[in-house]
């Protein structure tokens, strides 16, 4: 899903530079206001092991092969703004150290995977609590905002591409396969979502108390 | 919770490395298939998770991947408390 440089015109890098960098602004101004030192530890830690989860290539459908997002478990435990600043470090090192992500093209990947990937999630979960705080609703609402989060993403990424390459059949063909193949993934990334969720409000549900409006609510099963 | 978080992100690239490293994105698939090419404006250090002369050497490739994963938790912990220490000296 890391859209390597050369792929998208000039004028479309700079746009979604500018959109990703306003965005990361609103993040920190929000982060700085809403991060607790308690919860520091479980940012650094779910965004090293969301670093490390990319890196793991799971095989889809056809020979093709897909990596967690890891957007909407940030997002569902720490919120879309703090989540936006994690995915950002991924990113950076992924583009800068390894090279996989343009530079030119990094709004765009920041735009696609933190912007779409965390805020989608994370506005479906707590749309779900707000309807019924149950853990029902958050096994629902996880899953499907992560699912979603997911796809939207891929499919952002084929429509920037297609856009760029002007060609209306790479744009079809793109949109096509990226939702088949990424609807597989996403599955799994609901899946990761909800088991990352429940672990968390199992052993800290304090620490999703200021992220997950009505949380204290849901009966987990302890 | 740092450190159980960190030997599961090493077990991500354990598998990553050893297990599930070949890449091959749809969205790379269909590009090639259009022609579309990739431009180098950045020469990073390690391109494709490779050390440089040792790219086929998966304990080399073990280490960096590990030694990256520890910089970032390190490095996110730090961004983290940086922006909750100006919250507390602006409050």
């Amino acid at each position: 899903m890391h859209i390597p440089d050369g792929w998208l015109t000039l004028l479309m890098c700079i746009v979604f530079w500018i959109i990703s960098l306003l965005f990361l602004v609103v993040a920190f101004w929000r982060t700085n206001r809403t991060l607790t030192e308690k919860q520091i530890p479980l940012m650094a830690t779910l965004t090293a092991m969301i670093f490390a989860a990319q890196m793991v290539n799971i095989p889809v459908l056809f020979g093709t092969t897909a990596h967690l997002l890891g957007g909407p478990i940030l997002a569902t435990t720490l919120g879309p703004f703090t989540s936006l600043i994690s995915m950002t470090i991924i990113l950076v090192i992924q583009a800068f150290v390894f090279q996989d992500g343009g530079i030119l093209t990094f709004g765009a990947n920041l735009f696609n995977m933190g912007v779409i990937g965390t805020f989608i999630p994370y506005a479906i979960l707590i749309g779900f609590l707000k309807l019924k705080p149950s853990k029902n609703s958050l096994i629902a609402g996880g899953f499907l905002g992560a699912f979603l989060g997911d796809l939207l993403a891929a499919i952002a990424a084929a429509i920037e591409v297609g856009l760029s390459t002007a060609d209306i059949t790479f744009l079809g063909i793109g949109l096509l396969t990226m939702t088949i193949h990424h609807s597989v993934i996403g599955v799994i990334e609901g899946i990761a979502t909800v088991i990352i969720l429940l672990t968390i409000l199992r052993i800290r549900p304090d620490l999703l108390k200021g992220t997950l409006p009505k949380i204290e609510s849901v009966d987990y099963g302890k | 919770m740092l450190i159980g978080g960190f030997l599961i992100a090493i077990l991500f690239v354990v598998i990553g490395v050893f297990v599930l490293g070949f890449a091959n994105e749809t969205l790379d698939i269909i590009a090639g298939l259009f022609g579309t090419h990739e431009s180098e404006t950045w020469t990073s250090p390690f391109p494709d998770y490779g050390i440089p002369g040792l790219e086929d050497n998966p304990i080399a490739s073990l280490a960096l991947g590990i030694g990256i994963t520890g910089l970032i938790l390190v490095l996110t912990f730090l961004i983290g408390w940086l922006v909750t220490r100006r919250k507390q000296k602006t409050s």
